[in-house]
This record gives structure tokens, C-alpha cells and sequence, in this order.
């Protein structure tokens, strides 16, 4: 148990590591032993992240399971790792999400047939993500935020749509250009707190206290980085082509994770550090979440693609999310966190669908396909279960982020105009009613009506004992943390409470 | 004069194994001219071990202060060595191929690389001068050794008559400095520098002379003309050479004029350095955008690379130069990661260039034609486009750092859009490997031993580094001269 | 008649600026040579002048270092040209033009 609590994370987070290096060594034709790599490797962090949670205490504020080691004396940076209430549960997804695309990757593995590069990026982009949300070390967290980068590219790239290269490519300079500026909004941090510091924990303490005008600027170039990650309007554009274009797994690794890098590093990093800027910078923010919100809805109704419809529909609940952090207040950051977890879940499994249609179909625009309720029941019926979820029916875990979210915004930080985040609130109401407007209009279009004549006669598969296996915890998740929602916020509520405190909420 | 032979000892043995190799060249029949090779390996590998002797040593001072060995000298000099190693088993396959005469070959490399050796000793204009052109002038020659190629003759021609008018600027830079302080020694210059204001306008246009001078070796915009050309020209080892070595001994001289002889006039010089350095990085990576190969595309970027180094002189005595130390370190570092980084990607460019040919387009599809090549390439090519956790990445990290210290922030977000720039291109490269299907090139790349060793050096250092900066920080800290 | 140090300079300026001036204009390859030589020159002249001026020995010193450069750097550079000129048959400097951009 003391190793766990010491070297635990670091486990968890370069085991994956380990066994992309191990594939790698692997010669390409022993597909069994690669694939049986991919999933030991993903399920050994799996289990190392579930022992975690016998470790760490609930009730307790602040970071857990430290380890905090020298790494580069000479610039001042550490290997400094630990989780608090806000980084666990996402800690938990990455590693439950990626033991369920290497178990989907098992069968189903995209084209061109390569499964040792495919398991192997797989693999390292789970140590990129994972890293990032237990990094306490402003260089840390830039390694594992940029080591994400390259094996996203390869997968969008070389497993990808049609349009593959343009939105690799895309992908790649977006994110390296937020990330850029975030490295110079680190440094410039580092070099105005004083002592030099790149810790985080350190630099909370700084943080306040720096003059409001530096705030703002070290806020904004931050802001830029994560802001593209998240993405936030109108930094998005790269997400709709890098979804629709990107492999299954890569969708749902992109979706269910990737995207949650920018928003948390807004609640690790940019406003526990510099609350000033935070609080000049919320009615942004908010503003462009509620366009966001409104944008991705409009856009959801003009799209015939069925991944470019959910890619959509991940900039608005993303927007949400946006929107909870934007108040400030600790309903509203609670909120954000349980969105992130949600969309993690039901979007995941959603590109999980999407991928599985596409499997049968050989196609995803949503006017070919119709009456899939009659030929996949099965497929069908869930895909209508998480649509529902993912519109925030009560009761399902959509529900939670998005509703909390709104009512956060009726009563933002003190500090905040009420006025503008009603208005927000009203906006985002907007937003919810065209949210189940798409969805359900998508779920008529693609599961009720006639069945197109050019499928009459074809076998379609419904849902395979394997993909059940893979779909069932995210699927049990929609409907658990929808009725006991308590399962998030028992766990975030004090690092929150923590977090809000240094807002002066 | 006492002369302190410890402290000159790695000159001494390099100078006698080129004396050896000479010989060794002139009794040894057309056939069994390889012999050469292991012969200068050899003299190298001695030079290395008497460095490697020093390192540690306090600092030693002979000829008259005009000969310094600190840890400067000791750091760079072994990066000089080890660059060499390096060429040097890149060359051995590359020149039986092509035909190159041996024994000329790696007299002329040993002859630049004692140039560079003193150079970073040198603390006076004058040994500067002439360990400058030490290493400028047998590398003329390298250029053109494949004397039947015209390509080969104009890559020298025009490296030639750059060099030398370049050259002839920076003297006349020089003599005006001396006329100015009655003095060649850098420190001293300094001090006069300092105690004589009322020349001062005639001491910034010297200055000016100078950097010029250093402009050309070092690829600076707008002295940058001849490095494409001359690159694509040569011998692909010796292009990588110029990249590496000569570019580093360019800089040590800069460095050391700029930070000791100079720095008291830093608050005139130092926009000017800093549009250098970010139209010199611009220029690069904007023309590296349109290469097509990829020799020219690695010497655009090598501007590009140049002027990131060139961005800590930006910042000198700002602040009352409390940044001087992690400027002059920055630069240090970058240097010392950049040889890896590119001794590696042209390594690579070598290995592959025989069989598969040098154009970007030849390299489509070598992910599924020669995967283990086609990842170091990648590996090399993200390194220099600074993506962690790659060492190139560290490099960036240093010079950012520092320039923020020196609160030149646009500077730094100049830099940083350069970056994203260059990771267009490198990227391209990249895709052009693995998206795209096999096409006819080789299948299989079959590369020589001593090629796989370069290769794999630079791997290991390039992987290293990215995640342990530390040994490349602490190395470039313990080596400055401020 | 004694002529001032200053004098010297002029020249030498003078000279510098001509073999300049000469480099970037001329497009024959030997002329721009020269005109290098020029220039080099040039710098002799001044260093002899200003060690003479301060009476000071390293002025003349530099001035051996400069030619000795300046003759190995002709030795090779004419070696270039040569070369050049048996495959070409031209030394103008604007038919050199295989490599661009």
C-alpha cells in the first residue's frame, strides 16, 4: 500500500509506455501476442487505477498520492505527480476508456491492417493523457500535453477517412500553436513568481498575489492553449474534421478524453494561479460557451454526417462544461467536472456507435441509413439510449453537467455581473431545447422510418458479444452516474470547495 | 614563453594524426586507400581522450593569453570531436560510392576540426581570425572534392567567395577595433571599450564589420545565400559537417566576441542581433516550406535553427545582465542538442540517399518500405521542430526561457510562430513517409555498419536528452563565460 | 615631407570600399577575386598604419597572420576556379547558376 500511494500514479500512467515499447519489439506478424500486449498493458494501469481509489481519501482536500522527485535542477523543473478530487475521476476514465478501446481493437481494427503501430500509439497516447492529469509541474504537464500530439497525428493520419492528411495536419498545428503559447505563459510564470517556481502547487500560492495587468497576459496565452484543446469557439474548427476523419478509437480517445486536457488544465493551472485574471476573463469565457452551445446546436442540424453531427455536439457539451467553470462559483465547477466525466462516457460511446455503423453500413451519412431499429434492434436501441443521455435526459448522466451548469450561471461568483450570466443562462436554455431538437431528429432519421431500399436483401450484423463487452461499463456509467450522481461529486466537491476558496467564492 | 603542453595536448595529437594521415595516404596504394579511415577515426578518438583529460582541470591560460582551455573550450571542443567521429563514419561508405578521394577527404575534415579545436581557446581576434579560416579553408576544398560534379564545383565556388569577402569584412572590422583599443585581446577590449567613449560611433560600425564577418559562417539573414546552394552541392557528409561543426565553431566565435569583448556596447547591437535573429529564423523556415530536397530542405531549416540560437544574444545586459549567464547557456545548449538532431537527420538523408535518392519525393512511402529508417527520420525531424519529449524540445525550452527572463516577450512569441512554421514542413516529410502507399523506391534500405552506429548515437542522444534536459543544461551552464 | 597616419586610413578605406564596390558589381569570378584581395589589402594597410601609430608591434604581426590567410585562401580559391573553368569553359559568374533556390 505504501508503494501504491508513492509510485502508484507513475505506474499507472508509464505502464502503457512500457508496452508500446514492448510492441514495438514485436515482430509485425504475431498479431495475437500484440494484441494481447495492447490489453494487458492498458488493463495493468486499469487495476493499478482502482487500487488507487483504496488509497485515496474522499473527504480529504488538497493532493493525494504525491510524488514529488528532482528531474532538471538546472531549469527548476520536478517530477512532481498527485490527484485531488477533480483529476481522479478523469485519471479513472482515461484508463477505463483505453481498456475498452483495446478490447474493441481486439476485432476491429481500422484499415490500413497494422495493428502494431495502431495498439502501439494507442498505448502512448494513453501515457500522454493520463500524464496530464496527475502532472503538478508546469513542465511536466507540457510533456505529456505535447506527447499526445504526435501519435494523434499518425492515427488521424494514417488510419483516417478520406480526408485523413488535411485534418491530421490541422490537428497537429492548431494544438501546437495553443500549446506554444502556453509553454510562453509557463515561463512567463515561472519567471515572475517568486521564488522561480514551475510548481503548481507552489504557484497557487504565488499566483494571486501577482499584479492584475501580468495575470491577464500570462492568463490569456494560457487561456490560448487550452482553449484550442477544449475546443472553445472559434478555436473548434480542427475538431469536426479531426473526428469525422480520425479511426473509432482515435474518435472516442479524442472525445472522451483529449478534449477534457483543455478544460482541466483551466481548473488545475490558469484559475487557481491567477484568480484575478480569472474572474476579468469569466464573462468571456462564458460568452463564448454559450456560443459554443447555441453554434453546435445550429450546426448539428445542418450536418448528414453522423460523426461530423456528434463531433458537433462535443463543441456544445464542451461549451457546457465551459460554462460551469466560467461562474466560478463551486455548483458551478462541480458541474464542469461531472460534464467532463459525462461527455467522456456518453460521447465516447456514441463515436463507439458511429464506428460500428460505419462497420455495417460503409457508410455514415444519416439520410442512407433509416430504420435501423428494424434491421439492429440491438444497435439501434442503443444508440438511441445514449443520444437520449446525451441530451440530458434526467435520470442519465448527461443530465447533471448540463443542468447544474445553468443553474450555476443564474448565481455566478459574486464578483460577476448576475445580469450577463442570466443572459447566459437563458442562451444556454436555447441551447439545450436545440440539443434534444438534433438529437431526436437524429434518432428518427436514423433508426425509425423505412429501411432504404439498397440495404433490402443485405445481411447486417446487430451488436456482437465483443462490442457488448466493450460498450458495457460506459454503458452502465450513463445510467449510474445519472441516478447517483453522488459517485462524481462525493469525490470532486472538495477539491472544488478547495479550488473556489481561492476564487474568494 | 612557457608554453603548457597539457593545455595544448588535444591540438598536438590531432595535429600529428593529420601529419600521419597524410603520410599514410601518400604510401598507401589507390585500393587499399579505406585504411585512411580508421587512421583518422583513431586520431579523433586520441584527440577526444586528451580532451576528455582536461575536462575538470581548472582553467589554463598559455602562448600569452591568447590560448585559453576552460570548460568552454573543454565542452565544445569534445562536441567538436564528437561531431567529427560522426561525420566520419558517415563518410566512409558515402565516399567509396561516390568515388571521393579518400585520403584528401578526411586530411581536409581533420585539418577544419583543429581549426575549430583552437577557436573555442581563443580569446584574442587574431587566433580567432585565424582558426576561423582554419576551419573555413580546407572546408572550400571538402565542398568541392567531387571535382567531376559541376554542382560540386559551384557549392565551393560560391561557399568560397562568400567565405572570403566575408572574412575580409570582419578584418577590416577588426583592425578598426584595434585601432580603436590598441589592443586584440578580447577582455582587454572590453575594458578599453568601456574607458573610451568618444570613438564609440566608430567602435558600433567595427562591431558591425564584425558580426557580418560571423553572419556568413553562422547563416544569418541576409548572409545566408551560399548555405543552400553549397549544401546541396557538396558531398552529403560534408554538408552535414558545415551544418554541425562549422556552424558551431561560428558561433563559439560570436559568442565569445559578443559576450566579452563586446557586451559593454550591447545596448546599441542587441535589436539589431535580435532582427537578425528573427528574420534569419523567418527566412528559413518560409523558404523550407517550398523544398522539395530534402538536403536543401535540412539547410533551410539549419537557417531556421540558426537564427533560434542567435535569439539569446537578444537579450544580453538587459537587466544589468543578470540574464547573461542563461543566455550565453541557452545558446550553449541548443548547440549541443542541434548536433545530434541534425548530425542524425542527415545520417539518415545519407543512409537512404544512395539507393533511394535525395528528393522529398523519393521518400514516399518509406514507412512501409524501410519502417526502422523511416522512424529515426521522424524521430530527428520532430526533434528539430521541438515536440517533446524529444530533445530538440529542451533546446527550445532553454532559448524560450531565456528570453523571457530578458522580458523580450515578443521575441519569444516570434519564435514560437516560427515554430509551429516549421513544424509545417517537417511534418511534411513526415507524411510524405507514412501516408503515403509504397511506391517503387528500394525496398529495404540496406545501411552500412558504421552508418547504423551514427544513426543509432544520435537516437539514443536525441531520446536522452528530451528527457533528461538536465544533462544538457547542466553541461551548457558549467560552460559559459559570463 | 612626413604624410599623417590619418592619410593611410583614407587609402585604406578608400581601397576597402573600391574592392566593395568591385565584388558586387563585377560578375567575373577572377575579378571578384581580386577585388577580395583588394579588400584584404585594404585591412593590411590600416593594421600596419594604426600598430605604427600606436607604436605597437601586433599591428605588424596581424599583418603576416592576413597574408598568410589570404595566400593559402588564393591557392585553394584559384584551385576552384580552375576546376570550374575546365568544365565550363567560362568564369562569369552569372552562368554559375545550377544550384538556385
Amino acid at each position: 500500500m505504501d508503494f501504491l500511494a508513492h509510485w502508484g500514479l507513475t505506474l499507472s500512467v508509464f505502464l502503457p509506455i512500457v508496452g508500446a515499447a514492448l510492441i514495438a519489439f514485436t515482430p509485425k506478424e504475431q498479431e495475437k501476442t500484440i494484441k494481447f500486449l495492447s490489453l494487458a498493458f492498458t488493463f495493468l494501469p486499469l487495476v493499478v487505477g482502482v487500487l488507487l481509489l483504496r488509497v485515496y481519501h474522499i473527504g480529504m482536500t488538497g493532493m493525494q498520492l504525491e510524488t514529488n522527485r528532482s528531474w532538471i535542477p538546472s531549469i527548476g523543473a520536478r517530477y512532481h505527480v498527485g490527484i485531488d478530487g477533480i483529476s481522479l475521476p478523469l485519471l479513472e476514465l482515461t484508463l477505463l476508456v483505453t481498456f475498452l478501446c483495446a478490447i474493441y481493437s481486439l476485432k476491429w481494427l481500422p484499415e490500413p491492417h497494422n495493428p502494431k503501430g495502431f495498439l502501439a500509439l494507442m498505448l502512448l497516447l494513453e501515457t500522454g493523457m493520463a500524464g496530464t492529469f496527475i502532472a503538478l509541474d508546469l513542465v511536466l504537464f507540457f510533456i505529456f500535453w505535447e506527447l499526445v500530439l504526435v501519435p494523434m497525428y499518425f492515427m488521424i493520419g494514417l488510419w483516417g477517412g478520406p480526408r485523413r492528411e488535411y485534418a491530421a495536419i490541422k490537428f497537429f498545428l492548431y494544438t501546437l500553436f495553443g500549446s506554444v503559447f502556453m509553454l510562453l505563459g509557463f515561463l512567463a510564470l515561472y519567471f515572475r513568481a517568486s521564488p522561480h517556481t514551475f510548481d503548481v502547487l507552489q504557484l497557487q500560492r504565488i499566483g494571486p498575489s501577482l499584479p492584475s495587468g501580468i495575470q491577464n497576459l500570462i492568463f490569456l496565452g494560457m487561456g490560448i492553449g487550452f482553449a484550442i484543446k477544449v475546443p472553445m469557439w472559434p478555436f473548434h474548427t480542427w475538431l469536426p474534421d479531426a473526428h469525422t476523419e480520425a479511426p473509432t478509437v482515435g474518435s472516442v480517445l479524442l472525445a472522451a478524453i483529449l478534449l477534457k486536457m483543455g478544460t482541466y488544465g483551466f481548473l488545475r493551472i490558469s484559475i487557481p494561479i491567477m484568480p484575478h485574471a480569472a474572474r476579468t476573463y469569466a464573462p468571456l469565457i462564458g460568452a463564448l460557451a454559450v456560443i459554443a452551445i447555441v453554434y453546435a446546436a445550429l450546426n448539428c442540424l445542418a450536418q448528414t454526417d453522423l460523426k461530423r453531427l456528434i463531433a458537433f455536439s462535443s463543441v456544445g457539451h464542451m461549451g457546457f462544461v465551459m460554462l460551469g467553470i466560467a461562474t466560478l462559483t463551486q455548483i458551478g465547477v462541480n458541474a464542469a467536472v461531472f460534464g467532463m466525466v459525462a461527455h467522456g462516457v456518453i460521447t465516447g460511446m456514441l463515436f463507439f456507435i458511429a464506428g460500428s455503423i460505419h462497420e455495417r453500413y460503409h457508410t455514415r451519412e444519416i439520410p442512407q441509413l433509416g430504420g435501423m431499429a428494424l434491421r439492429l434492434p440491438i444497435l439501434g436501441g442503443l444508440l438511441a439510449f445514449t443520444a437520449i443521455a446525451s441530451l440530458g435526459l434526467p435520470g442519465l448522466a448527461g443530465f447533471w453537467g448540463e443542468v447544474l451548469a445553468l443553474l450555476s450561471s443564474y448565481n455566478p461568483l459574486s464578483a460577476l455581473s448576475s445580469h450577463t450570466f442570466r443572459v447566459y443562462m437563458v442562451a444556454g436554455g436555447i441551447g439545450t431545447v436545440l440539443t434534444a431538437g438534433y438529437l431526436l431528429w437524429m434518432i428518427q432519421r436514423v433508426n425509425l422510418g423505412k429501411v432504404p431500399a439498397q440495404w433490402e436483401g443485405k445481411k447486417l450484423v446487430d451488436v456482437q458479444p465483443l462490442e457488448m463487452v466493450a460498450w458495457a461499463p460506459l454503458l452502465l456509467l450513463t445510467l449510474g452516474l445519472g441516478l447517483f450522481p453522488r459517485l462524481i461529486f462525493d469525490v470532486t466537491t472538495h477539491s472544488v470547495i478547495g479550488l473556489t476558496k481561492l476564487l474568494g467564492g | 614563453m612557457q608554453i603548457d603542453y597539457a593545455a595544448v595536448a588535444p591540438e598536438l595529437v590531432l595535429t600529428g594524426a593529420l601529419c600521419i594521415v597524410l603520410v599514410v595516404d601518400l604510401v598507401l596504394p589507390d585500393n587499399r586507400k579505406g585504411l585512411i579511415m580508421p587512421v583518422s577515426l583513431l586520431g579523433v578518438a586520441g584527440t577526444l581522450l586528451a580532451l576528455l583529460a582536461l575536462a575538470g582541470d581548472p582553467t589554463r591560460t598559455t602562448l600569452g593569453g591568447m590560448f585559453v582551455v576552460d570548460s568552454f573550450a573543454v565542452t565544445l571542443k569534445i562536441l567538436f570531436c564528437v561531431a567529427a567521429l560522426l561525420t566520419l563514419a558517415m563518410s566512409y561508405d558515402y565516399l567509396r560510392k561516390e568515388g571521393i578521394h579518400q585520403g584528401e577527404f578526411y586530411f581536409l575534415l581533420l585539418c577544419s576540426l583543429l581549426g575549430m579545436l583552437t577557436i573555442a581557446s581563443s580569446r584574442d581576434l587574431l587566433p580567432i581570425f585565424v582558426s576561423l579560416e582554419l576551419v573555413s579553408v580546407p572546408a572550400f576544398v571538402l565542398a568541392g572534392l567531387q571535382k567531376i560534379d559541376v554542382k560540386s564545383n559551384e557549392a565551393a565556388l560560391k561557399f568560397f567567395l562568400f567565405s572570403i569577402l566575408s572574412t575580409a569584412v570582419m578584418l577590416f572590422g577588426m583592425s578598426l577595433i584595434y585601432g580603436i583599443t590598441g589592443t586584440t585581446n578580447l577582455a582587454e577590449i572590453a575594458v578599453r571599450l568601456a574607458a573610451t567613449p568618444v570613438l564609440r560611433s566608430i567602435a558600433v560600425l567595427s562591431v558591425f564589420f564584425v558580426v557580418v564577418g560571423f553572419g556568413f559562417k553562422i547563416s544569418a539573414f541576409p548572409f545566408q545565400w551560399w548555405v543552400p546552394d553549397t549544401y546541396e552541392g557538396s558531398p552529403v557528409p560534408v554538408a552535414a559537417f558545415l551544418s554541425v561543426a562549422s556552424k558551431t565553431a561560428g558561433f563559439v566565435g560570436l559568442l565569445q566576441i559578443m559576450f566579452i569583448a563586446f557586451h559593454g556596447l550591447a545596448d546599441v547591437w542587441r535589436p539589431f542581433i535580435a532582427a537578425v535573429a528573427i528574420l534569419t529564423m523567418t527566412f528559413g523556415n518560409l523558404v523550407a516550406l517550398t523544398q522539395r530536397h530534402i538536403v536543401r530542405l535540412l539547410a533551410y531549416s539549419s537557417i531556421g535553427q540558426a537564427g533560434y540560437i542567435l535569439l539569446p544574444l537578444a537579450v544580453v545586459n538587459v537587466n544589468g545582465g543578470s540574464v547573461n549567464h542563461e543566455a550565453f547557456a541557452a545558446s550553449i545548449a541548443y548547440l549541443l542538442i542541434y548536433a545530434f538532431m541534425e548530425m542524425g537527420a542527415f545520417s539518415v538523408a545519407v543512409a537512404y540517399g544512395r539507393e533511394g535518392g535525395y528528393f522529398i519525393d523519393d521518400y514516399a512511402g518509406l514507412g512501409y518500405r524501410a519502417p526502422g529508417l523511416a522512424v529515426v527520420m521522424t524521430v530527428f525531424l520532430f526533434s528539430l521542430a521541438g515536440i517533446p519529449p524529444l530533445a530538440g524540445w529542451a533546446a527550445k525550452l532553454f532559448i524560450f526561457r531565456a528570453v523571457i527572463d530578458g522580458h523580450e516577450y515578443w521575441l519569444a512569441v516570434a519564435m514560437a510562430v516560427n515554430t509551429v512554421i516549421a513544424l509545417f514542413y517537417y511534418a511534411k516529410v513526415v507524411r510524405r513517409m507514412f501516408f503515403e502507399p509504397a511506391g517503387d523506391g528500394p525496398l529495404g534500405v540496406k545501411v552500412p555498419l558504421l552508418l547504423q552506429a551514427t544513426i543509432a548515437v544520435s537516437t539514443v542522444m536525441v531520446l536522452l536528452v528530451g528527457i533528461l534536459p538536465d544533462l544538457a543544461a547542466h553541461l551548457a551552464r558549467m560552460s559559459t563565460l559570463v | 615631407m612626413r604624410v599623417p597616419g590619418a592619410a593611410y586610413l583614407i587609402v585604406s578605406a578608400i581601397l576597402f570600399t573600391t574592392g566593395a564596390v568591385g565584388v558586387l558589381v563585377r560578375r567575373n569570378v577572377l575579378v571578384m577575386f581580386m577585388c577580395i584581395e583588394l579588400m584584404l589589402n585594404a585591412v593590411n594597410l590600416s593594421f600596419v598604419t594604426l600598430g605604427r601609430m600606436m607604436h605597437a608591434l601586433d599591428g605588424q604581426v596581424a599583418v603576416f597572420f592576413v597574408l598568410v590567410v589570404a595566400a593559402a585562401e588564393v591557392v585553394v580559391g584559384l584551385a576552384i576556379i580552375v576546376a570550374i573553368f575546365r568544365r565550363r569553359a567560362s568564369a562569369d559568374a552569372d552562368q554559375i547558376n545550377l544550384l538556385k533556390w
